[in-house]
């Protein structure tokens, strides 16, 4: 720990780790009631919610977080002038959890989407007729059954928000020791001519990323086995 | 109660009098639709449905109970058994209502893993169990939500013929050990005649026959939907003893009836079982007959002619404890026989056209 290079490339590590838990935290609630609600309903407006979901997958990076920026500056829509607090977001920590959770959300809805969909909806009428109602079927059948396919939501919503650049860089900047990410350490490394340091930070980049994808196969592979649709009745 | 379909709607209004009911019609006929209504699943079901003296749907006065709270015990067709559970855990599924209900759910749960003999299946998971164990579960897992009302929807008819003759048996000892009304929904007239007190036909989203079972099937409209498959006797009896190749049984539940060579069958003595025997493999002679191979001659007497197209089914009453015996003849066999309702007549079947429904195995018999 005494090498400054490596020292600052395990802070720049442990906060992007903290920072993305958080952003994962925050987005999966609401992605997978969102994913849930699109699984299974149909109502006014569903297609047009569904795209601005998974917007952020096709925007620059850098565009979704210069719309954060607007809508979050002192005269912007969700600014303190029109909301009357301030949410004090931009330029620290909290920003760059937000523009991770953003950029993750098309990542977490889409996969858990469509483990929800591959739920055959007549185990949840079967429930209901064994007495329990919808919310708590959704937490006893629909949930365990799409267990594996949320937790690979969960593991690519996380790794996603590991590797966000673009829109925390514009939402909070990339300030070493406060906002400085594990990309955007990479970033300053490399433009400093810092090669032992991005190297480092390369090596973590790409383990970590490894392992997720590495999971998510895992996951979903073994998925069959807990009964979707394909479950055949003989 | 009318329920919007594709091709046509279901618009029925029954009233079931006894306690073992059968809905009877060819696939799409719109019986496993009446059983969803009946659930709460269909919800553009308007109408009014009532069960034992709860209302569940009266679109009129805007009452519509949802599934949770009809106390339904539902056996679907596929079984949906919980694929996360365990068998115990989906045995155990709803408890939290069968003690809303006042249940005593230990002993309901002892009660239906005795008569189902689940016992040995309670630790297994959902995805290593059989066809014809995914079925006991199903049932079980029904009958232990404490129901005030048990929907099957084709027992039978996602099993192998095999299996149907060792799940039969299980449905029956259902209907005699728990005291709730039950619905079955089939398209086989063998299922319904052994289960059921009354059968309602249904036709295209109406209700075109209803009444006691025998009297249904053998209807010209009705046994015109179950032509394809025929007609199948489905006898109670109790073993009377064996020989070398052969069994004897005494018909009627209590065994009280005539007696009759089967294949042999390795029960024991006494034994409770159901024997089952198709009308076209049944002769018919109106004088006694003499010198003949077959094993089985039985003395009847004919209750109902109704003729079906080219053929022509007789009801032939062999004791009083008995459902009569459907027969099937060809209406030129009809017209040399000339026999009406009120003769005596004789039965004639060989001993290997009947098939046991038994859960032991049958000695070195085809079921089919």
């Amino acid at each position: 720990m005494s090498d400054p290079a490596v020292y600052s490339a395990f802070q720049a590590v442990r906060s992007t780790v903290l920072w993305a838990a958080m952003s994962t935290v925050l987005v999966m609630v609401p992605g997978v009631l969102l994913a849930y609600a699109l699984a299974r309903f149909e109502f006014f407006g569903k297609k047009t919610i569904s795209t601005l979901a998974s917007l952020p997958l096709v925007m620059p990076p850098t565009a979704a977080g210069y719309l954060l920026l607007r809508l979050l500056a002192d005269n912007g829509p969700l600014g303190r002038h029109s909301i009357g607090i301030d949410l004090n977001i931009l330029l620290n920590w909290k920003g760059v959890v937000l523009a991770c959770a953003v950029m993750s959300m098309p990542l977490v809805v889409r996969t858990a989407r469509v483990s929800f969909e591959a739920v055959n909806p007549r185990y949840e009428y079967m429930a209901r007729t064994l007495g329990h109602g919808p919310v708590r079927v959704f937490f006893i059948v629909t949930l365990p059954l799409a267990g594996r396919g949320l937790l690979a939501a969960m593991i690519l919503g996380f790794t996603r928000a590991m590797g966000e650049f673009g829109a925390s860089v514009v939402l909070a900047g990339n300030i070493p020791g406060r906002t400085q990410t594990l990309a955007s350490a990479i970033f300053s490394a490399q433009q400093s001519g810092n090669e032992k340091q991005a190297s480092i930070l390369l090596c973590v980049a790409l383990l970590v990323g490894f392992t997720a994808i590495f999971a998510t196969e895992w996951l979903s592979r073994t998925r069959v086995q807990t009964g979707g649709r394909s479950e055949s009745s003989t | 109660m009318k329920v919007p379909l594709d091709r046509f709607d279901l618009d029925v209004d029954y009233e079931a009098e006894h306690r073992v009911t059968g809905l009877f019609g060819v696939s799409g006929s719109g019986k496993t639709t009446w059983l969803e209504a009946l659930a709460g699943l269909r919800r553009n079901a308007t109408g009014r449905i009532c069960c034992g003296g709860e209302l569940w749907l009266d679109t009129e006065r805007g009452i519509r109970v949802p599934p949770e709270g009809r106390n339904i015990g539902y056996v679907p067709q596929e079984h949906l058994l919980f694929p996360h559970k365990s068998v115990r855990g989906n045995l155990l599924f709803a408890r939290r209502r069968a003690l809303r209900r006042g249940v005593v759910f230990e002993r309901a749960y002892a009660n239906v893993a005795e008569v189902l003999e689940l016992e040995p299946l309670l630790e297994r998971s959902v995805a290593e169990l059989s066809g014809g164990e995914r079925q006991r579960v199903a049932l079980g897992r029904a009958l232990c939500s404490g129901p005030s009302l048990l929907l099957l929807d084709e027992p039978l008819a996602s099993l192998d013929a095999q299996l149907r003759h060792r799940i039969l048996p299980f449905l029956k000892r259902v209907r005699d050990a728990f005291e709730i009304p039950i619905l079955i929904v089939s398209h086989n007239p063998t299922e319904l005649l052994a289960l059921c007190d009354e059968i309602v036909a249904v036709r295209e989203g109406r209700i075109v026959a209803s009444g006691r079972p025998m009297d249904v099937l053998t209807r010209p409209e009705v046994f015109s939907l179950a032509e394809s498959q025929g007609f199948l006797n489905i006898l109670p009896c109790r073993m009377a003893g064996h020989t070398l190749h052969s069994s004897t049984v005494r018909l009627g539940a209590d065994g009280d009836g005539p007696q009759i060579t089967i294949p042999r069958v390795n029960a024991p003595e006494g034994e409770s079982m159901l024997v089952g025997v198709a009308a076209s493999e049944i002769l018919v002679s109106r004088a006694k007959p003499e010198g003949l191979s077959a094993r089985n001659r039985l003395p009847v007497r004919i209750s109902s002619v109704r003729e079906a197209g080219h053929i022509v089914l007789l009801a032939a009453q062999l004791h009083e404890s008995l459902p009569p015996i459907a027969v099937e003849i060809t209406a030129d066999a009809m017209e040399e026989l000339d026999i009406g309702a009120g003769e005596q007549a004789y039965l004639i079947i060989k001993s290997s056209s009947f098939t046991t429904y038994s859960e032991h195995e049958a000695a070195g018999q085809d079921p089919d």
